[in-house]
């Protein structure tokens, strides 16, 4: 009885030290095994570190992605577009469109008396281009007469008692100047006090203004070729 | 018989799948040596001849819980209270081997 008692003790403490000293083995050798707190703080910072790096290259990559799209469609493309479309629009080989004022003209319709000169009561090349003058002076971004557009080389040029523009359009009477600009300062300075209107309306001469919301002025339909001039030097960047 | 038991003890904390956080491993070392301590003190009063079952599984349990409840109370109070744990039962794990290698010297 007393050896069993104490073999039965010396196996239950045997029991619990071997567990014990298992399960402390265990834990030690996990602690070997497992870094350091610091250590596991300082790679976690680390990480956090990089983290925060790759997301500012992220960033600075979105943004340079983002710079690249504009720069592809953006401002520099467009202002050569709008560029373009000015010079177009300045050169007449685009058609216009805007507010404006459409002036007709047409020759005298009063009788002349004996003895006068007919020319008096006829419409010239030189009333036209005297409205024109008038029209331009007072602003106008594009000119047409009956249809065909004015290039900063055409002319007006009497031929019989018609007129030539564009070197081959012939224009009759009546003739209708189209000029899209600020329409009332172009009436103001056609109907000015001694200005051209009251001069051409002095001789009969039937001038009528009318002002148009919405104007529209076609391109010139002939071909552009310069056989002298050249571009004298053509500025990087395209300016003005 | 002991020596089974203790090996029974080793393998089934080896295969046990729980395991304790790394924070109770010194109240479980102290906890350890106290038992060691307990184990000693047997076999030295088993070599006396005055070996009781009773002492000897209650000082069993009742140092390691107090090794490890002293360990506990002086990391909660900022005194390494664990270090006196050490000192007190690794004298008198010493004492304790001393005095049966003595006896094994008699023998």
């Amino acid at each position: 009885m007393k050896i069993r008692g104490f073999h039965w003790g010396l196996a239950l403490v045997g029991l619990v030290m071997g567990i014990m000293l298992a399960v402390q083995f265990r834990l030690t050798r996990d602690i070997e095994q497992t870094p350091p707190v610091q250590q596991t703080q300082s790679l976690a910072a680390q990480v956090n570190q990089a983290r925060r790096e790759r997301d500012q290259l992220q960033q600075q990559a979105d943004q340079l992605r983002a710079r690249l799209n504009r720069v592809a469609s953006g401002p520099q493309v467009d202002t050569l577009k709008t560029e373009i479309n000015k010079a177009r629009l300045l050169a007449g080989t685009v058609a216009a469109t805007g507010p404006g004022v459409e002036v007709s003209l047409n020759d005298s319709n009063l009788t002349v008396q004996p003895g006068e000169n007919p020319n008096l009561y006829v419409l010239h090349d030189e009333d036209v281009l005297k409205v024109i003058n008038e029209l331009k002076a007072a602003g106008a971004e594009a000119v047409s007469i009956n249809g065909q557009r004015l290039l900063a080389t055409s002319e007006v040029r009497c031929i019989g008692p018609t007129i030539l523009t564009n070197q081959s359009h012939r224009l009759t009477p009546p003739f209708v100047i189209a000029a899209i600009g600020n329409p009332d300062t172009m009436i103001n300075a056609l109907q000015m006090r001694g200005g051209v209107v009251e001069q051409l309306r002095f001789w009969g001469i039937q001038v009528s203004i009318k002002k148009l919301a919405q104007l529209n002025i076609p391109a010139y339909n002939g071909s552009i070729s310069f056989d002298y001039a050249r571009p004298a030097a053509v500025r990087e960047g395209g300016g003005a | 018989m002991a020596v089974v038991a203790l090996a029974l003890g080793v393998l089934i904390g080896l295969q046990v799948p729980l395991i304790l956080p790394q924070a109770y491993a010194k109240y479980l070392s102290v906890a350890a040596l106290a038992a060691l301590d307990s184990v000693f003190g047997g076999i030295r009063a088993a070599m006396e001849d005055n070996f009781d079952n009773g002492v000897f599984i209650s000082g069993f349990f009742s140092n390691a819980l107090l090794a490890a409840g002293l360990a506990f109370i002086g990391e909660r109070l900022g005194i390494d209270l664990y270090l006196a744990a050490v000192v007190a039962f690794g004298v008198r794990l010493f004492q304790n081997l001393a005095i049966i290698r003595r006896h094994l010297l008699k023998k």
